[in-house]
């Protein structure tokens, strides 16, 4: 059951860059440092026996530092880079196995990209960039022109359509990449860092867009980033990698509430955690002997600490945290928030782990 | 349970949909550029009307238009030939300058002389040796016993003799002009219409007035050898002073340089590599031109080429084709040797390293000196000894016969039986028809045409000066004659583009065939045009059809090479966002590839159109008729007005054609 909604699914993926990179696969040279590697074979490992699944309307944000990976492991999914072993099922399809029209089948309906540099066609307007997924699958210009009014529409590009993309301001071009992206209506989209080259105000309205589209279309989303805060913002999980390797797979809360080691805890160490981490993340569960707490001072276990803290502030008394239903879950008191917020990766990290983890829906939805 | 939780967002949700970013308005002007060329077109189909309905429907241009233009070119002539000991420009300036090139060329043909046959060899050995490695050597030493052994080794010292002084002479003029080009502004704004329009003639085009001012003789194919390589030198030196990175300027100028100082310790010696890998090109064209300037007399290896066309014997002009061909290939190997050794970055050698490499250099050229000497006592000082010569003509021509009855006479091939029929066929059923037309359209169709043409590509201004020159065309009595030329020209054209272009693809989809035609295209490029004229001869006899397909043979390489190098210089990102589209190769080629490389295809064309109009212009030598075959005329005849006004037309040819394939249309898109 639960399978029938996984859309994307990888098993134990490799790519190594360089001369005979396929025949190191699983070998011990692969697990030299990178330099060392590089010395003694010439060669890059970009992914390193990689294994995920992303879940129909998910959005599954891939971060790491430059050259960590990213850009290969996105591509290999629709094979723009073939990988050396590995399985990648996407919507039902093998990925690996598909031969050359299977392949571009997939390509054309099942799975778009937006890309970092834009990559529209500079010779192409507007239109004709948007219309380009459907004109190589052979649909009528007038049918198809139908379609691109409407998506530049939904993207706010209406009366760009005979334009061509150099008359375009950035975020703006990123529009129209979006937009032909889209589409074809694909099930899966893959974006390669794709605001990067935005400057931040127009990022962050090109993120919204991307979050406004997803509450009405739901799609499966791989987002590739680098940017920690576009991370926390789009992702429903977040994969940190490194070297090829993903270094830990969770929720923005679990990224940033206990990050695995110090490589991802020096990622969100900037990250404000009270804008991150919700009431139940910092509460202790619900126990037969807990008394609950005055009607006053109830919140919400999706409420963000922030939000809280003025109220758990007030007194040295806990504050109940309730669920959708009501129900009361669990307490939180000065104690528990300050320590979730205080997060000190080195010596504590074990420690506040261990007592975090605890709550029993905290396993739910993390790592498979 | 197949739950897909909401995720809980730590962010606030924009409900809004995003304003539209602010609209672009358009001004009036704009607007009406918008309308694109189209209110352009219908003026001039207006006019074309109105001209048509005015003059009627007339064969090619209105004979009583044609002006004396002619005439006054002869009477120019007549005037130059009686004052040319006279006036003071030919008698202080010009007959001096004459007679100081002409002995420019004697000193070095002593030089070489001096030097005797085994010190010229044994002196290229050594310089193969310096710059280069013993392969070269050794294809030096083949080649030049090749000019020795069939008898050309005198021409070939004498074409030896006015190239080295030719090009001399274009290095001496050329660096320093392209020096002050690269430094000041105003000289550059003022020399680049000149090069432009230098780089777009053939060098036949001013053969006539050459002869005129020089008369025949060596000066005159000086002359005519540094006019048509000074530019590229003078280009080829702006271009290695601009190319040096503005951060290394920086630099100098951040410890306080002067220009002079600038110009001499950082950017002189950083452009000094692309200056003489410049240089090689510029001696491959010099050649070129040297070798055809034996039509107004120079010496050399032209000579027996032209005088073997002139009989059609096809074994001679072939084995002084070859001999071309490898002067070219030797000066090539050594010149672009010496860039490569330029270029790499020196290694730091040990002191004994150091001794041997210099005792290693004492002894090459202590070679040469002994080869002098042994030469002299030997065969006094002079040519190869012609006891030793062979007669390859024998082999040569049953080698040729035998071509020629396996491929040349018709029913030797299946299908299209010989290459005389293909020959026959192209003349009877294409290239004669298309004169026909061309030349009999009435003449406000070429001319409104051509304007509409030139108002697409490139504007009003564009749209004038073509529809001008075509006029000009028809007022200097070219009309007809300019009409052979242009369906050989169109011809040609044709085939390089629909063989080129595809071969360009193939070149770029697979490695092995980029492999493959590398070679080819560079010896193809290295050759003289003139050589071209010699096995097109052979298998289709003189005539039309020569030029066409020596065209063919001589453009083909750069709308290959250019179409391979524009395709492979497609932004590999759009090549990846077509492919994540799932387009087929078909349909990334078409719909992102090709258009996406148009500017350097239209660029191939232009280059393509250039050397074809090139070609057939020289292919008036075997028959080609049109323009080439007037200029000939005028040579051989002291038909100057002929030969000035055909001059005349070829350069107006080359400069529509060139602003016909240039443009608007070539540079709209972002780089
Ligand atoms: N075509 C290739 N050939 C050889 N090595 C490659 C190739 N593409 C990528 N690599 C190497 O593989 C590693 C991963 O590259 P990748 O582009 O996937 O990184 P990235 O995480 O996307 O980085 P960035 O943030 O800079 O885009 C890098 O070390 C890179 O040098
Ligand atoms: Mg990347």
């Amino acid at each position: 059951m639960e399978n029938t909604s996984v859309q994307i699914s990888c098993k134990n993926l490799w790519k190594i860059f360089g001369p005979k990179g396929s025949t190191l696969v699983g070998t011990p040279e692969t697990e030299l440092s990178p330099a060392e590697l590089q010395e003694k074979t010439g060669c890059v490992v970009a992914i390193r026996d990689v294994s995920f699944d992303v879940r129909r309307g998910e959005v599954f944000v891939v971060m790491g530092l430059s050259g960590s990976g990213k850009s290969t492991l996105i591509r290999s999914l629709t094979r723009l880079v073939e990988v050396d072993s590995g399985e990648i099922t996407l919507c039902g399809s093998d990925v690996v196995k598909a031969d050359k029209n299977q392949l571009r089948e997939i390509r054309r309906h099942k799975v778009s990209m937006v890309f970092q540099q834009f990559s529209l066609f500079p010779h192409r307007r507007v239109v004709d960039n948007v219309a380009y997924g459907l004109e190589i699958q052979g649909m009528k210009k007038k049918e198809r022109y139908a379609r691109v009014d409407e998506l530049l529409r939904v993207v706010g590009l209406s009366g760009f359509a005979q334009s061509y993309p150099s008359e375009l301001s950035g975020g703006m071009q990123q529009r129209v990449g979006l937009a032909r992206a889209l589409a074809v209506d694909p099930e899966v989209l893959l974006f390669d860092e794709a605001f990067s080259a935005l400057d931040p105000l127009i990022r962050r309205e090109m993120q919204d867009e991307v979050i406004r589209l997803q509450e009405r279309l739901h799609k499966t989303v791989v987002f590739v980033s680098h940017d920690l805060d576009e991370a926390l913002k789009l992702g429903d999980r977040i994969a940190i990698m490194r070297n090829g390797s993903f270094v830990q797979v969770g929720t923005p809360e679990e990224v940033v509430g206990s990050p695995k080691d110090e490589y991802v805890a020096a990622f969100t160490r900037d990250v404000s955690r009270a804008k991150v981490l919700t009431a139940r993340w910092a509460m202790r569960a619900r126990t037969s002997t807990m008394v609950a707490p005055p009607d006053s001072r109830i919140v919400s276990e999706s409420a963000l600490l922030q939000s809280v803290l003025p109220l758990v502030l007030e007194s040295d008394a806990p504050v109940g945290v309730i669920d959708a239903g009501g129900t009361l879950v669990g307490i939180l008191d000065r104690k528990d928030v300050l320590a979730a917020i205080n997060y000190e990766p080195a010596e504590s990290a074990i420690s506040l782990n261990s007592t975090l983890v605890e709550g029993p829906q905290r396993t739910e939805g993390a790592l498979q | 349970m197949t739950v897909v939780t909401e995720p809980d967002r730590p962010i606030e949700l924009n409900e809004a949909p995003t304003a539209p970013p602010e609209r672009y308005q358009p001004s009036a002007l704009a607007k009406l550029a918008k309308l694109g060329p189209w209110p352009g077109l219908v003026v001039i189909v207006l006019a074309a009307l109105v001209a048509g309905v005015a003059t009627g429907i007339t064969a090619g241009f209105p004979a009583h238009w044609v002006t004396g233009i002619q005439n006054s070119f002869d009477s120019l002539a007549n005037w130059i030939t009686v004052h040319q000991t006279s006036a003071p420009f030919f008698a202080h300036f010009l007959t001096p300058l004459g007679s100081w090139l002409g002995d420019c060329v004697i000193w070095v043909s002593d030089f070489l002389n001096f030097l005797t046959w085994p010190g010229v060899i044994a002196l290229f050995v050594a310089s193969s040796l310096l710059v280069g490695n013993w392969r070269v050597a050794i294809f030096v030493v083949i080649a030049m016993a090749y000019f020795g052994l069939i008898g050309l080794w005198t021409v070939s010292m004498s074409t030896l003799a006015l190239m080295s002084v030719s090009v001399m002479i274009a290095i001496v003029v050329g660096i320093p002009l392209g020096i002050a080009a690269a430094a000041n502004r105003f000289v550059e704004q003022a020399i680049r219409p000149v090069l432009d329009l230098m780089q777009m003639l053939p060098a036949y085009a001013y053969l006539v007035p050459i002869v005129l001012l020089f008369s025949i003789g060596n000066p005159g194919g000086i002359v005519a050898t540094v006019i048509y390589a000074t530019p590229p030198v003078i280009r080829l030196t702006m271009l290695g002073i601009h190319s040096v990175p503005s951060e290394t300027i920086e630099a100098g100028k951040s410890f306080g340089s002067s220009r002079m100082q600038l110009l001499r310790k950082v950017q002189l010696p950083l452009a000094l590599r692309p200056i003489i890998v410049g240089i090689n090109q510029v001696i491959m064209m010099a050649l070129s031109v040297v070798v055809v300037a034996s039509l107004i007399g120079t010496g050399g290896l032209g000579d027996p080429v032209l005088q073997a066309l002139n009989i059609v014997d096809v074994g001679d002009a072939f084995t002084a084709g070859v001999a071309i061909v490898f002067m070219a290939m030797i000066l090539d190997r050594i010149v672009s040797a010496a860039a490569n050794r330029i270029g790499r970055p020196s290694r730091a050698l040990s002191l004994e390293q150091q001794h041997r490499k210099r005792l290693q250099q004492g002894a090459i050229l202590a070679g040469v000196v002994v080869a002098v000497i042994i030469g002299t006592i030997l065969s006094g000082p002079g040519g190869f000894p012609p006891g030793w010569s062979i007669s390859i003509s024998g082999p040569v021509n049953s080698l040729l016969t035998w071509l020629q009855t396996h491929l040349y006479h018709y029913s030797s091939l299946p299908i299209i039986g010989g290459t005389s029929n293909l020959s026959a066929f192209t003349t009877l059923e294409i290239l004669n028809p298309l004169t026909r037309i061309a030349g009999n359209l009435p003449w406000w169709i070429p001319v409104f045409g051509t304007a509409a043409l030139g108002l697409v590509i490139g504007g009003w201004r564009r749209a004038l000066l073509v529809a001008a020159g075509v006029m000009a065309i028809g007022y200097s009595g070219m009309w007809s004659d300019s009409a052979i030329t242009l369906a050989q020209v169109i011809v040609a054209l044709i085939m390089c583009v629909v063989v080129g272009i595809p071969l360009g693809i193939a070149a770029y989809w697979w490695d092995g065939v980029d492999r493959l035609l590398r070679p080819i295209l560079d010896v193809l490029q290295t050759m003289p045009a003139f050589v071209y004229l010699i096995p097109v001869v052979l298998f289709f006899g003189v005539g039309n059809m020569a030029g066409v397909a020596a065209s063919f043979v001589y453009a083909l390489a750069p709308a290959v090479r250019l179409t391979n190098l524009g395709l492979r210089q497609v932004r590999r990102d759009m090549v990846e966002a077509g492919n994540a589209f799932g387009s087929t190769r078909m349909q990334l080629l078409w719909k992102v590839e090709l258009p996406a490389a148009r500017p350097s295809i239209i660029l191939a064309i232009n280059q393509t159109i250039m050397l074809v109009l090139a070609e057939v212009i020289v292919a008036g030598l075997v028959g080609g008729g049109g323009l080439g075959y007037d200029v000939v005329v005028g040579l051989e005849r002291d038909e100057f007005g002929l030969g000035l006004a055909a001059g005349l037309a070829i350069v107006i040819m080359g400069v529509v054609f060139d602003r016909l394939t240039q443009g608007r249309f070539v540079r709209r898109l972002p780089a």
